[in-house]
């Protein structure tokens, strides 16, 4: 066979060597150590940082904003309106994570100087334990760990439509409290009606701060469940009637609220049967009663396993409760586990099942199939139903 | 608390394919090996993820180096030997080819490729198939070399089209069959995944890649790539590999010309006779060597004299109609408003709008893919790394909308469906995130570029000298064998040789 000549063509192997090497030798012996696609993902994405808190304010008779800024003084990363942040609580031996949706916009974080992101908290009636320690401890100089720019409950320009009608209930409000400041600081497209239930008007969580944000792009719809004679605004609940009232032809819904809540208003938005791309629920955050889903055997619920932890070469033994996740016995027992959403679906959580049986929450499993095939679960929505051993990263 | 062994034979870091087909191939050979992944689980690039309940792929278009279950190649073999189970489904056809004024689908096979493309173009059957012959005589000369090395002599007899094409860039060969531009427009798509024109591609390279797709189909995973990854994991536990997710490897330790350990972004240094490294050549020789002393220059200058290859941006759609109902009809599609490699080449250097995109409807070739109704579509262009070099974090946002989509007007019009009317999920992937979840240098995928002045065969031939640190492996796309999730397979147990060889040379 021939490509040019003979000669040229059994020279080509030792050519290209020749050519490699010069370019080589010809190259800077300059160390390079520019990675400025690497340094855009590290700067959305830094991963835990060290924060300070600058100020905690009331947000409401029961719930308090708490802010936060950079210990080191730095712009915070940027995250999307609707996005949570994790902190981390050291209390006691045990180091407690929690995801918080932000109240702050995403533009807040990118200041130059004193770049903040806020969260409300409201102190509990469920998951007291945490809340009521946040409540209670938080104050202005602590510093803790947090992550920002966690979730997918944001604003998706390639996906929803423009016109978007949130539905929050009580601190559920605090996605659109970001969303809406963005939409007034003009950084945020979308034209977004909140429709907020509360119970009474001298309880609704950002009420002031939101109220002023009113545009021709942002209305905030206060509705009010409680029995109050003078309330000229909307009433009763957030029902299919209601909704449809500020709705416009084509509308997304962003839904973000207590669990009880997330019950009702299925059944509502099914009556109005939008397309399913246009109905977005926040997670459904930790099973407040896991007991109370289908399948789970009732007959382990009052017993306490044992969970042997893998961690590398290194073995823990340490006690679980059938109705507490694999997440919350190893924070119980100091044993740090990244997490995220803490309700089954990011997967920050992943955990391998070396033996023993779980039970996996059904609302929002969001594992892979094949973790599926291979014992792997989300360990914030797995729950023991006999001894169990595990394997989890090391922290 | 001590997490730990006192020692290892072989630290490999990161846990994608390359990495966990190296410590197969170690652990498959006794070795005691230890994997540390810096995300929460492997395979890199070739996972999935669940948005709204639905699994995605993340980034596999198909398989190449699988091969039916009775003609298997060398991966689809490798993974066999291995105890790698993993459920492959055959893609169906090699690609649909949509280029303005030409509209054809193209089958495996080698004589069905040369059929179809001369239905579309009559009277290139013969040049097409000499073409796909010379391709593949290649390909079987470069499988048996890279077994077999032998003399230059010995290789002109009985390898002597790998010999006199060596030398010359894919267009330089494809130019002598004198073939209609058509014909060769159908030909060319699959340039995009080795990444350079072919006026600098070497046509080995071409080669191998038509000889193996075309010859012998591509695959894909039943449950996405994260099954083929996870599997590939899972056997490597069970043949007493150690694995740790979440840790990041900061630097790497040396003494006396050696590596010796690695040390975690944790703080853990763990010890080991080798290293492999999947962290790209030019971030080990610019910051994770310690001491930074034991880097010689001619490391630095070889890997500045490099190029780095492609990068990827995909917007995926998980769409609220099925396939059939959108018009989609096929798995794989190239879509050009030219088939002019170097053109295309040209255009990817900057931040679009970009014209040479590939889409992948996973339901084609697996109908499961998705729950009934809907379908994943995913559009993807793979951009060299210099446009998006200069993207700053406050721009990043606007300009991966920008850019996606573009690429979604750009298909909706192709089809004649407003894309955005369906949007049941959308993912934008671009080279940040790649960067973010795999760690890769300026998020590229492709590893260096396959050039004339960085060629597959030189690269054989220097191989041994560019062992700049000893007990020094690397596997990943920035190896011989370069870019794709096939390639990363082969590289990993490149470095796995590496180290067995060496291993048994100190023993004598």
């Amino acid at each position: 066979m021939k490509v040019k000549g003979f000669l040229k063509d059994v020279g080509g192997a030792s050519r290209v060597s020749k050519a490699r090497l010069a370019a080589f030798e010809n190259a800077s012996p300059v160390p390079v150590k520019d990675d400025p696609i690497g340094n855009v993902a590290r700067e959305w994405h830094p991963g835990k940082l060290d924060l300070v808190v600058t100020d905690v304010r009331p947000a409401s008779k029961t719930a308090t904003t708490v802010r936060f800024e950079r210990q080191d003084g730095k712009k915070l990363p940027p995250f999307y309106a609707g996005q949570f942040m994790v902190v981390d609580f050291p209390i006691g031996e045990s180091l407690i994570s929690r995801p918080y949706s932000n109240s702050s916009a995403p533009d807040q974080a990118r200041l130059d100087e004193h770049a903040i992101v806020e969260i409300p908290l409201r102190r509990s009636k469920g998951d007291g334990f945490i809340c009521d320690y946040v409540n209670d401890n938080v104050k202005a100089g602590d510093k803790y760990r947090g992550m920002i720019g966690c979730g997918q409950f944001y604003y998706e320009p390639l996906r929803d439509a423009k016109h978007v009608v949130a539905l929050a209930g009580g601190v559920g409000i605090t996605p659109f409290a970001s969303m809406a400041r963005e939409i007034a600081h003009g950084t945020l497209d979308m034209d977004l009606t909140i429709l907020f239930g509360s119970v009474s008007s001298d309880d609704i969580a950002l009420k002031d701060e939101l109220d002023r944000l009113h545009s021709d792009k942002l209305r905030i719809v206060h509705v009010l469940s409680g029995d109050e004679p003078d309330w000229a605004g909307e009433r009763g609940f957030l029902t299919a009637e209601l909704i449809k009232k500020y709705s416009a032809d084509d509308t997304t819904y962003f839904i973000c609220g207590p669990q009880v809540m997330y019950t009702f208003l299925r059944g509502e938005l099914a009556k109005l049967n939008p397309p399913q791309r246009r109905v977005r629920f926040e997670v459904f955050g930790q099973a407040k009663d896991i007991t109370a889903f289908e399948g789970y055997p009732q007959e382990v619920r009052d017993q306490t396993f044992q969970l042997t932890v893998v961690r590398g070469v290194h073995e823990d033994v340490i006690p679980a409760k059938a109705t507490e996740s694999l997440v919350v016995a190893l924070e119980r027992a100091g044993i740090r586990i990244e997490t995220g959403c803490r309700s089954g679906e990011c997967g920050f959580c992943r955990t391998k099942v070396l033996s023993g049986n779980v039970y996996i929450c059904p609302e929002g499993d969001g594992r892979r199939a094949a973790d599926k095939d291979f014992g792997y679960v989300h360990a914030c929505a797995a729950y023991p139903v006999s001894d169990v051993k595990i394997k989890i990263p090391i922290e | 608390m001590k997490f730990y062994k006192d020692h290892y034979d072989v630290i490999v870091i990161g846990g994608a394919l390359a990495g966990l087909s190296a410590a197969l191939m170690l652990a498959d050979k006794g070795k005691d090996v230890l994997v540390l992944e810096r995300h929460n689980l492997p395979g890199g690039i070739a996972t999935s993820f669940v948005r709204g309940g639905i699994e995605i792929e993340a980034a596999l278009h198909e398989m190449m180096s699988i091969g039916d279950k009775d003609r298997r190649l060398k991966v689809g073999k490798f993974f066999d030997d291995m105890g790698v189970d993993v459920d492959w489904i055959k893609v169906p056809e090699a690609y649909h080819a949509a280029i303005p004024g030409l509209e054809v689908t193209l089958h495996p096979g080698l004589e069905t490729f040369a059929r179809e493309v001369d239905a579309a173009v009559p009277g290139t059957y013969d040049k097409v198939l000499a073409v796909l012959n010379l391709c593949n005589t290649v390909f079987d000369s470069v499988n048996e070399l890279s077994i077999h090395p032998m003399s230059k002599p010995q290789m002109l007899m009985k390898h002597e089209a790998f010999v006199k094409t060596a030398g010359y860039s894919t267009q330089e060969v494809l130019d002598t069959f004198g073939l209609p531009q058509k014909a060769l427009d159908l030909l060319s798509p699959y340039w995009i995944y080795v990444g350079t024109g072919f006026k600098e591609l070497p046509f080995t390279i071409f080669s191998v890649l038509m000889a193996d797709y075309i010859g012998y189909g591509s695959f894909i995973p039943r449950k996405f790539s994260h099954e083929m990854s996870l599997k590939m994991a899972e056997r490597a536990e069970a043949l007493g590999v150690q694995i740790e997710y979440r840790q990041h490897v900061d630097k790497i330790l040396v003494k006396d010309g050696k590596a010796y350990g690695v040390r975690t972004a944790r703080g853990d240094e763990v010890y080991a006779d080798y290293v492999i490294s999947s962290a790209y050549p030019n971030k080990v020789y610019t910051s994770m060597i310690e001491p930074a002393s034991a880097v010689p220059a001619d490391a630095v200058k070889m890997v500045n004299g490099r190029r780095l290859s492609l990068t990827a941006f995909s917007v995926i759609l998980i769409l609220d109609k099925s396939a059939e109902e959108l018009g989609i009809k096929d798995y794989s599609v190239f879509h050009g408003d030219t088939m002019d490699t170097n053109k295309c080449y040209e255009e990817l250097k900057g931040l679009g709008p970009y014209h040479y995109i590939t889409c992948i409807c996973h339901n084609l070739a697996n109908p499961d893919a998705t729950p009934p109704g809907t379908c994943s579509y995913s559009i993807t262009t793979l951009p060299r790394v210099d446009g998006w070099k200069t993207v700053s974090a406050d721009d990043y946002d606007r300009v991966k909308h920008e850019v996606a989509k573009q690429l979604i007007d750009y298909m909706s019009e192709y089809l004649g469906v407003n894309l955005l009317d369906h949007v049941l999920e959308c993912v934008i992937e671009t080279p940040m995130t790649v960067a973010h979840y795999t760690g890769m240098w300026n998020g590229c995928i492709y590893g260096y570029a396959h050039t004339m002045e960085d060629h597959i065969v030189a690269r054989l031939q220097t191989a041994e000298a560019e062992h700049f640190i000893g007990h020094l492996e690397f596997s990943g796309a920035h190896q011989i064998s370069g870019d794709g999730m096939g390639p990363a397979v082969t590289n990993g147990r490149k470095a796995a040789k590496n180290v067995l060889d060496t291993m048994a040379k100190e023993a004598k």
